[in-house]
């Protein structure tokens, strides 16, 4: 028994003592000059499509910049389960010195992790025709942190056969004569009167996570309304504003007409059961091969923009770039890093192997006037807003699922009222 | 001529009657016990099914019989949900790490959380009341109160990161409260004529720990070892808080359930696949329940659990 | 942070003193003396799990206590930047429960599913136990087969049962309930109904654990009392009642509270079957996205102050009325 234990004992001492992790030690110090080693740390897998991308962006930079003496190496960290994790992460390298040179956060965090202090103000280091260049930026408070890496944007794929069927011409709505509410409503009307179809699917039951909110928030900025103050820290008059309960009511009147539902299938769309999808970009490669019983090539699909109201707003946002608040003084090698890798060249070299729309508006993309892609780049220029500005983001959007999984019964009013006390409430405690 | 015999030649004798009473009986027990049983597995039914079909295959079959029934007639796709999580989630790595950190837990917990028991039960001190006092405080209070003040004291105060992070995963499941409580219970009802025996002998109070009082509570070491392997290997909020993630390149070190949430989100995977990771998580779980059973149910036969 | 741990430290050293003490004074006139030898031993031997406890379980609590007194927010968490505030988070829970905010949804659907999964939990298992309770050949497999659930995860459990009750007209059990022309239903997301389910899924995946008590402490009741029952005459009922129940009473009351703090603490259920919303949220759910997601850690740490303080007088309660009489 006793020997046995010893054997345990020495083999947990081994592997803790042979450094199974690399930990990130040098983040800072060493100015720029001979022999500048950066950190950047990328949010994918390195295996996959983005990861390889990036890597061969890394080796280029490297290649172009070894005459100035600037290495960077690149570590490749998928973001697992949940943001707290990965906000846990940032905060331990923050306490032990190891933030990367180069790091990656999703968008709607900027306002958080700047003031936590995890992100570089950047502001000063980019002229105004370098910052003219990008779709958005990331900013809080007037300053910049944050650089897209690439945009996403949404809209509603649509099944042509099933419009067909149901007598909708959509041939004439485009980003910049976009269909409005009514006209979506009665194309629904129409789709509804096929049997066994549902009208349009919403994605109502996406709130166990962000992406319902990333796909629904812009309609209640179409219809007006907004979310919190530009302070981010009062939703009170924003969040239940008369215009923001408009945008819901939108969304409840297509529950209670019944053109979508809580209940609709995962795969409804691609199996032909459902007339209309919303969902990001990240579907088109999906339509483009994996259903070819339903969707054997383009002529079977489209896109169409949000609908409009009082104005056209669409979804925004996606990961984003930002220089790391580490010790490392001068950060001049940093920034080159940042705008090569927001170049249009490197932007090209990421969109074409994520197939997402490039932030960097000097990218020549030749999309097919009005194919999905044109629809998206065209939103992204032209209509597409960003979530809100605030500190208290996973309070929003908390708040927002709340009021999406709720608009199932009862009244509007009421309910977004309550939830914008809820939110107010959880606000102040900051 | 036996009595057997003679008993035969009553006119009234009716030797059947009695045994098809009991053969009803045992007809009743056995369909009653099969009828709940499947309650209890059929979702587990469904799981093993599931992950041996592709995704048309499951569609098709939610709702029918067959959902519980794996896919023998697309034999071609049997296996690949698992090749596929073994090969590109390189799910093995992460099963390797949860078996490592349950066996040294383990270990460490029988003989921390023991002794300790063991001194409560056994040995004649002062101050022993305050010990048990604070135990059975402790046992009440629940974790969620020192989730967030526990992240602080092992990473800020121990410094307990990058490489010794695994420490912060183990450590905190080493003791257990509520382990040196049974401990004690247990250890109490062994009478102490053993231990004078070996005292007479010049054993020492360590060498008695581990050569009479742990082989004679097997089961309840089996038990304790058993619950303890199921609690670290179901853990994945906790090890997703403090384990750094180290990138593709070197060995990950996320126990397998913290992998299993992470895979369940990544794009393109099937249900088929989902549930074939499941199947891989929970199988050790099965294996070893099964194979300690019969202590477990002795385990608990203390005399008296006493709150 | 050090120094607080210190202190804490030195508090706890002299609470420990002072029963030494007394301990020694009480035994210094009786015939039981302390052996010296068995005092060292016994310390050295607790060391370990001392060392262990202060840090990983006793330092966080009182952490925690003192965090529930302050403004502490993950995104300034620099000692200069955390201020005491006295009761203010006691004030705002409270403010919140009166205006039905989340904390309100939270004890609610608590109290809901403890009050429900307990006796259901507790009940299933004594029955199952029974059932199993004998030596016919094949009960080691419902044993098993009761048991199975037990052995898969919280997570696992979840993603099972929310594909089984998933909206869907052709979700398993809609497909199933299809079948006898009832409507296609969305268990988790209607109000009424998630809690119920909730419960269900609990008591499927918990009441193995318990059963296995059972059925030991079934094992540990005296044969011979079951035998002079039947010698005056009881009949199986009645020799139930007085002869299994009190043999069964100090593990009953084990289960029952082990039981109760396991349901006050569910956390993992409502969070992968629905997510963060009121007709779900538990307790233990609400202090976690409090503490984590909306990074008010002072406020997680009151809310989860008065949690203990809740639970802990119930289980005192429940010693009091059920446990052993001192004599």
């Amino acid at each position: 028994m006793k020997k046995s234990l010893l054997a345990l004992l020495s083999l947990s001492l081994f592997l803790t003592g042979c450094g199974i992790t690399e930990g990130e030690g040098d983040g800072g110090g060493g100015s720029g000059g001979e022999n500048t080693k950066l950190k950047i740390r990328f949010h994918v897998d390195s295996k996959s499509s983005e990861g390889i991308a990036y890597k061969k962006l890394v080796d280029s930079f490297n290649t172009e910049f070894s005459s100035q003496g600037i290495k960077v190496t690149a570590s490749f960290v998928a973001r697992t389960a949940g943001e707290s994790a990965y906000e846990r992460q940032l905060a331990t390298d923050m306490l032990e010195g190891t933030l990367p040179d180069i790091i990656t956060f999703d968008a709607p965090n900027c306002a958080a992790y700047a003031e936590a202090g995890y992100l570089y103000d950047f502001s000063s280091a980019l002229s105004n025709a370098e910052k003219e260049q990008f779709i958005t930026l990331n900013t809080y408070k007037g300053k910049v942190y944050g650089i897209p890496i690439q945009e996403s944007s949404a809209g509603f794929y649509y099944n042509k056969a099933l419009f067909a069927q149901a007598g909708i011409d959509v041939s004439n709505i485009t980003v910049d004569n976009p269909w409005d509410f009514n006209t979506f409503k009665s194309a629904c009307a129409k789709l509804a009167s096929l049997d066994g179809i549902t009208p349009v699917d919403m994605r109502l039951d996406a709130t166990k996570d962000e992406t319902a909110t990333y796909l629904l928030y812009p309609f209640i900025y179409a219809a007006g309304g907004s979310f919190v103050d530009e302070t981010g820290l009062i939703a009170t008059g924003y969040f239940n504003s008369a215009e923001s309960k408009r945008g819901f009511q939108f969304l409840k009147d297509l529950v209670t007409a019944n053109y979508t539902n809580y209940g609709i299938g995962a795969t409804d769309f691609f199996t032909g059961k459902v007339g209309m999808y919303l969902s990001s970009g990240w579907t088109i490669p999906d339509l483009d091969n994996k259903y070819p019983a339903t969707f054997k090539d383009r002529g079977s699909w489209g896109l169409l923009p949000y609908p409009k109201d009082v104005k056209a707003a669409s979804a925004n946002g996606s990961w984003s770039f930002a220089i790391g608040n580490n010790a490392r003084k001068d950060k001049s090698p940093v920034v080159k890093l940042l705008k090569y890798l927001t170049n249009a060249a490197s932007s090209k070299t990421i969109t074409d192997a994520t197939k997402m729309i490039p932030a960097n508006k000097n990218v020549e993309t030749h999309y097919e006037a009005n194919s999905p892609e044109d629809v998206l780049y065209q939103q992204l220029q032209k209509t597409s807003i960003a979530r809100p500005s605030t500190v208290g983001y996973p309070q929003f959007s908390s708040a927002f699922s709340q009021v999406i999984s709720g608009l199932r019964e009862g009244d509007v009013s009421t309910l977004v009222d309550n939830k914008a006390n809820v939110l107010q409430n959880n606000l102040n405690k900051l | 001529m036996t009595n057997r015999d003679l008993m035969r030649l009553e006119p009234n004798f009716t030797p059947c009657k009695k045994s098809t009473k009991k053969i009803v009986f045992s007809i009743i027990y056995y369909v009653i016990g099969a009828t709940i049983s499947l309650f209890f597995i059929l979702p587990l039914l469904y799981m093993i099914a599931a992950s041996t079909k592709s995704e048309q295959s499951i569609a098709f079959s939610n709702g029918t019989i067959m959902m519980f029934i794996p896919d023998f007639t697309d034999l071609g796709h049997f296996f690949t949900n698992y090749r596929v999580i073994f090969g590109d989630y390189d799910i093995w790595k992460y099963a390797i790490n949860s078996l490592i950190y349950a066996a040294i837990v383990i270990v460490f917990n029988v003989i921390v959380n023991g002794l300790a028991g063991y001194v409560l039960a056994k040995f004649d001190f002062p101050a022993k009341g305050f010990f048990n006092f604070i135990i059975l405080f402790l046992i009440v209070v629940p974790v969620e109160t020192s989730i967030i003040p526990l992240y602080s004291i092992a990473k800020q105060m121990l410094g307990l990161r990058n490489n010794l992070s695994i420490l912060a995963v183990i450590l905190p499941s080493v003791i257990s409260v509520f382990n040196i409580f049974l401990f004690t219970q247990f250890f109490s009802s062994i009478p102490k004529e053993y231990e004078e025996a070996m005292h007479i002998d010049g054993s020492s109070r360590v060498r008695i720990f581990f050569d009479l009082i742990l082989p004679l509570s097997k089961p309840i070491v089996a038990t304790t070892m058993v619950f303890t392997f199921i609690g670290v290997w179901n853990d994945y909020v906790w090890p997703m808080m403090v384990l750094p993630n180290t990138g593709d390149d070197s060995w990950p070190l996320y126990p397998i359930q913290a992998a299993l949430t992470s895979i369940q989100s990544i794009e393109g995977i099937t249900t088929g696949e989902i549930m074939a990771s499941l199947v891989v998580t929970s199988l050790p779980i099965f294996v070893l329940y099964a194979a300690a059973q019969k202590y477990i149910v002795k385990g608990f036969g203390t005399a008296g659990l006493k709150m | 942070m050090i120094i607080v741990a210190l202190l804490i430290l030195l508090g706890l050293f002299v609470v420990f003193m002072g029963t030494f003490i007394v301990d020694i004074i009480k035994r210094i006139h009786s015939e039981k003396k302390y052996h010296v030898r068995e005092i060292i031993t016994g310390y050295m031997l607790l060391i370990p799990a001392v060392v262990l406890a202060f840090f990983f379980v006793v330092l966080p609590i009182f952490f925690s206590l003192g965090y529930a007194f302050t403004d502490f927010d993950l995104l300034h968490p620099n000692l200069s930047d955390i201020h005491y505030i006295g009761f203010e988070n006691f004030i705002a829970l409270i403010e919140e429960f009166k205006n039905h905010g989340e904390i309100y949804y939270s004890l609610r659907n608590t109290a809901l599913f403890v009050v429900l999964v307990v006796p259901l939990q507790i009940g299933m298992a004594l029955l199952l136990a029974l059932f199993c309770n004998n030596k016919r050949p094949g009960t080691t497999i419902f044993k098993i087969c009761f048991f199975a659930p037990v052995a898969i995860s919280l997570s696992v459990t979840a993603f099972l049962w929310l594909v089984i009750l998933s909206p869907n007209p052709n979700g398993i059990m809609n497909a199933i309930l299809g079948n006898f022309g009832i409507d296609a239903q969305d268990f988790l997301g209607n109000k009424d109904t998630v809690i119920l389910w909730m419960v269900v899924i609990s008591a499927w995946q918990g009441c193995g654990y318990q059963m296995l008590i059972f059925l030991s402490a079934l094992g540990n009741v005296r044969k011979d009392l079951y035998e002079a029952a039947r010698v005056d005459g009881a009949n199986v009922f009645q020799r139930f009642f007085t002869v299994t129940v009190p043999g069964l009473r100090p593990t009953f009351l084990y289960i029952l509270i082990t039981v109760f703090i396991g349901a006050c603490r569910v956390m993992i259920q409502p969070m992968l079957l629905t997510g963060y919303q009121d007709r779900s949220m538990t307790l233990s759910y609400y202090i976690y996205t409090q503490g984590f997601t909306y990074r008010h850690v002072g406020y997680s740490c009151a809310v989860a102050l008065m949690m203990t303080i809740i639970m802990g007088t119930i289980t005192f309660v429940q010693r009091k009325l059920l446990g052993e009489k001192k004599k």
